[in-house]
């Protein structure tokens, strides 16, 4: 798992690369919670080069965008395609997040 | 813990790796996946499917499965099948306590909030085509077949 992380202004896009799974949730939920709590409040998570998602990697999401809401701040996800968007049907997640086609949608969304 | 099948060299054979009782260990299984899937040409699809299928339930073993604070090894083999037609079978094996997950409820997709357990194996079923899960002599044995092509 490698996350890339480019901060603008206001919005913070995280880049996430490789398998988000048991070996991985962790650490990237941590990163997540973490700059939430260091005021980072609008995040865009770019999932379009993750492989797959298992379980314990919708936890992790789940647990940010609710970590994100409660500091009245708003977490988009795009790329979520191909198999990852599968694996976002099959468990029924869709309707749990905001999800925008693009970046660039997500950042326009949050500023909204 | 032993399995009868000896794990062998080369692109076309069974594969099989031990890993220990640790969610670490779980990236080697992936790896082994991955190097499988390549050297049997398979759709992206099925490598995921299994990826995803194998993290779970080897998450529940290391997470439920185990009493004491031992090292345990666990056992996954991979094997293509051509029989009716080509299919991937693997299997999986434990020494933790007795666990049928075939008997675990589906998730409560109507529960709000939003509950965070129970979804693992419900991506098992929905991406494998049969499950079987048999104990003998203090090993669990779960069994997933994928279909390949009809």
């Amino acid at each position: 798992m490698k996350l890339v992380e480019e901060v603008t202004e206001d919005v913070t896009i995280v880049e996430a690369y490789g398998r988000l799974d048991s070996t991985t949730a962790t650490e990237f939920g941590d990163r997540l919670i973490s700059l939430v709590q260091g005021g980072r409040r609008s995040l865009v998570v770019d999932l379009k080069n993750i492989a797959y998602i298992s379980s314990a990697g919708f936890r992790a999401l789940l647990i940010a965008n609710r970590a994100t809401a409660e500091k009245q701040g708003k977490l988009a996800l795009c790329g979520v395609i191909g198999e990852v968007k599968r694996l976002f049907d099959i468990g029924n997640f869709t309707d749990e997040f905001l999800i925008c086609p693009t970046q660039a949608e997500g950042i326009g969304r949050l500023r909204q | 813990m032993a399995t009868g099948i000896p794990s062998r060299a080369g692109s076309s054979g069974p594969r099989e790796i031990r890993i220990g009782n640790h969610m670490s260990e779980i990236a080697r299984v992936a790896a082994m996946v991955e190097s499988f899937g390549a050297d049997h040409e398979l759709p992206s699809e099925v490598i995921v499917a299994l990826n995803v299928s194998l993290d779970e339930i080897l998450n529940n073993i290391i997470s439920y499965a185990y009493e004491d604070a031992e090292r345990h090894d666990i056992v996954v083999r991979l094997e293509m099948r051509h029989e009716r037609y080509a299919d991937l079978e693997v299997v999986v094996e434990d020494d933790g306590k007795a666990f049928n997950p075939l008997t675990v409820p589906p998730p409560d997709f109507g529960a709000k909030p939003r509950a965070d357990g129970g979804v693992g194996l419900h991506f098992v079923r929905k991406l494998t085509d049969e499950l079987t899960y048999s104990r003998r002599d203090g090993i669990n044995q779960l069994r997933l077949v994928k279909k390949l092509a009809e």
